[in-house]
């Protein structure tokens, strides 16, 4: 296009995920001049929420990295192993012209009759969809919600607390005692067992004094020698700590006190949710970055990038070579040839719409079931959304399955799909819901991931999502990261908030004038240190000259 | 305990770079003009508390940060809104095509009933004007909204059009309140409910 960047940066980010843009934010907060670009027109990467209908037509790999250099000794982004892979989406009911009156009606009342779901209703209200490539929850004391809150990101976010935890236990689901008041309201637990939960709970904040003899024991021996009963045990290793039968009992010790300690902050789990699906996540980092001055830009045509003396010097657009001291990029687009490991682990996903929920109840709407491993499949998380999350439509439950792959994502889930849902819309039994689409495939998990020696050491590489239920492990890598690049700067400070400090008080119109003032100063000593980042006029003239089809990429975001 | 406003409403300022989206918010907020503030570095939201008919309206008016200059505003800062003031500057052209790429981007990311209304800035420059004031109230009529011509620079009808469009919106949810209790669907009610303190998030949290 012909939009011109600024042609020196301090550093460019390549991908828009939640680590490249916690360290976006982070690098543009302390005044870093930041350029941070994607290839997709849209925002998160593997992160991401889509629509029905863009999850669908999305390819989420682009085309082929035959030949890493061209002509110009251009270093390609991207490579082949770190992609989506075996995507396969179906829709479970016929397709049907015949009922445009029950469509109509569902525009209007949102009250269809049962069963009558077709291909092209559930298109209709596509855009009320909002689809998680990796629906990610947040420990509500957990390292992500204490950056939230500590850097002021939170304000770009609105969040729901998961409503309930079920487990699959005795062949049903039940729900998952985890508070006080939830063990004692609990009929299927009886008061011996209620009285060793409890001390075990308790118990648990001392760690060191636990995992002492049970160096190399796993939490299943640990539960075992503690005298519980199988119930107990099995509350405790697959909900509570959401474990396997081999975690350590390290490990699973730790899980259960991050469970343990995030209950009763918000609501009656320990976990939140962010309303609108986990792609706003990224997009909330994006928008502190932007707000201090980061250059954004997506749907960007990028040639390449280019090293010398074994540093990265430049990144090359579609007209424009971009020069920075850094550069932060996505694993996805890191090229093969810095990538040592040749075989990555997988995650099995699948996402399903439903017509009702798994047990139905007036007032869940986000739902966190664990499925413990049986027969040698793994360990299932499933989230349930409902209309309240604001990721699917009234009336329909958007489902998340989660599992370390062991063969395929239908094969990974088949078990689980054949006891919570039925599995054709005319053989719909009163109690299970109908699945009416689903979407399959697998998600790389990069965390682990070997990087070869020779990566020039001004590159930083965010992997992405990993299987954890949250986002810590990926703010732990940021601040890494983040440390290696800028050691002597502090990571995401707050952010002054003139609302934060007008909110709350009742008293405060006349003070808070002046809060307000000294922020407002904070403001503009950032923007006058940023000076040489501000785009001059002549650059936003031609910015106006977007061309439609431009246009029209981006808007489909 | 007196409370200090009745309703909180989130606007957005939407339009092409240079316009003068963010003079426009420094006016209304700070009844300032800085020309020095091409780019919108550092700048997230203002707040202003205005009277109408006896209610106290706390407005939250979020600038793009910068994003609108690819095309690149995140869902996340439509979502929420209560009213979108759409600016072009009369000066330019271009502004003004493009305020019909700025209504299909607010109807794909914004909630349906969202108030929206037009603003020409620049209405000091008369002697640079390219937009006639007709073709601004034709297009307005297109789209069933208002329109003003406003000057940050010259404070000339600012003030005018946010208590417009704050009317607006006041109008309209105290119909919908009226119409439908309880009202369906939660992220409507939040302007509605005074906000409590960040510290008391329950079962939904915000912290603002």
């Amino acid at each position: 296009m012909d939009y011109e960047f600024p042609k020196e940066f301090d550093l460019i980010v390549v991908g828009t995920g939640v680590v490249e843009s916690i360290l976006s934010a982070a690098a543009s907060r302390v005044g870093k001049r930041v350029l941070q670009i994607d290839e997709n027109d849209y925002y998160g990467g593997q992160w991401a929420s889509f629509s029905l209908e863009s999850i669908i037509k999305s390819k989420h790999h682009k085309k082929d990295y035959g030949g890493n250099e061209s002509e110009t000794n251009l270093l390609r982004f991207g490579n082949d192993l770190v992609s989506l892979k075996n995507i396969a989406h179906k829709f479970h009911m016929t397709s049907n012209n015949t009922l445009e009156e029950e469509t109509d009606k569902i525009e209007n009342e949102e009250q269809p009759k049962e069963n009558k779901w077709t291909e092209e209703n559930l298109l209709k209200l596509s855009r009320k969809f909002n689809i998680d490539l990796y629906p990610k929850l947040q420990y509500a004391r957990g390292d992500f919600v204490e950056l939230l809150i500590s850097s002021n990101i939170a304000r770009y976010c609105e969040y729901r607390s998961v409503s309930r935890i079920l487990i699959w236990f005795n062949n049903r689901l039940e729900s998952l005692p985890c508070s006080r008041s939830d063990v004692f309201a609990n009929t299927k637990v009886s008061v011996v067992e209620k009285r060793m939960l409890m001390k075990l709970l308790t118990s648990l904040n001392d760690k060191e004094k636990h995992v002492q003899n049970y160096e190399n024991k796993t939490f299943k021996e640990f539960l075992t020698d503690k005298k519980l009963t199988p119930n107990l045990i099995h509350y405790v290793l697959y909900g509570i700590s959401s474990s396997s039968d081999d975690t350590s009992c390290e490990d699973g010790i730790e899980k259960a006190r991050r469970f343990l300690n995030s209950l009763g902050r918000f609501g009656n789990t320990p976990f939140l949710f962010s309303l609108y699906g986990s792609g706003e996540i990224p997009q909330a980092f994006c928008r502190l970055s932007a707000v201090f001055g980061g250059t954004f830009a997506l749907g960007q045509q990028i040639q390449g990038f280019s090293i010398s003396d074994d540093k990265f010097k430049s990144v090359t657009l579609q007209s424009q070579t971009v020069e920075a001291e850094k550069l932060v990029l996505n694993i996805e687009n890191l090229p093969a040839r810095f990538i040592k490991s040749d075989k990555l682990e997988y995650i099995s996903r699948c996402i399903l719409i439903t017509d009702r929920s798994v047990l139905d109840s007036e007032k869940e709407h986000l739902s966190l079931i664990f499925y413990p491993p049986t027969d040698g499949k793994s360990f299932t998380t499933v989230i349930e959304m409902g209309f309240l999350t604001g990721t699917c439509p009234n009336n329909l439950y958007l489902v998340h399955l989660i599992a370390k792959q062991n063969t395929s994502p239908q094969e990974d889930f088949q078990h689980v799909i054949d006891k919570l849902f039925a599995s054709h819309v005319e053989e719909t039994s009163q109690e299970k819901p109908s699945i009416l689409w689903s979407y399959y495939f697998s998600m790389p998990e990069t965390n682990d991931i070997i990087l070869s020696d020779d990566l020039p050491n001004n590159i930083f590489v965010c992997p992405g999502p990993e299987i954890d239920l949250d986002y810590d492990t990926s703010v732990d890598k940021a601040k890494l990261l983040f440390e290696k690049m800028y050691p002597d700067l502090e990571f995401l400070p707050r952010a002054p908030d003139p609302e934060e400090i007008i909110i709350g008080d009742d008293n405060e119109e006349e003070e808070s004038t002046d809060i307000n003032e000294e922020d407002h100063d904070k403001v503009i000593n950032v923007e006058q240190e940023d000076k040489e980042n501000v785009i001059s006029a002549e650059q936003e003239d031609k910015v106006n000259v977007i061309s439609a089809e431009q246009e029209d990429k981006v808007d489909q975001q | 305990m007196a409370k200090t406003y009745d309703y909180l409403f989130k606007l957005l300022l939407i339009g092409d770079s240079g316009v003068g989206k963010t003079c426009i918010l420094f006016r209304f907020s700070e009844d300032a003009f800085n020309t020095t503030f091409i780019s919108t570095i550092g700048i997230d939201f203002k707040i202003r508390t205005i009277d109408l008919d006896g209610k106290k309206i706390k407005l939250q008016i979020w600038d793009t940060a910068g994003q609108e200059r690819f095309r690149t505003i995140t869902t996340a800062y439509y979502r929420g809104a209560m009213g979108i003031m759409l600016v072009y500057d009369i000066t330019n052209e271009k502004s003004f095509e493009n305020i019909k790429n700025w209504i299909r981007n607010i109807e794909e990311n914004a909630s349906a009933d969202v108030e929206k209304m037009l603003l020409g800035n620049k209405c000091e420059l008369e002697e640079k004007r390219q937009v006639s004031k007709e073709r601004g109230e034709q297009l307005a009529i297109e789209y069933g909204i208002k329109f003003i011509e406003t000057s940050a620079k010259a404070s000339i009808r600012v003030e005018e059009a946010f208590f417009t469009l704050a009317r607006d919106i006041k109008a309209k949810m105290e119909k919908k309140l009226e119409a439908s209790n309880p009202p369906r669907g939660g992220h409507q009610i939040r302007a509605s409910e005074p906000q409590k303190k960040p510290t008391s998030w329950l079962s939904r949290c915000t912290i603002l």
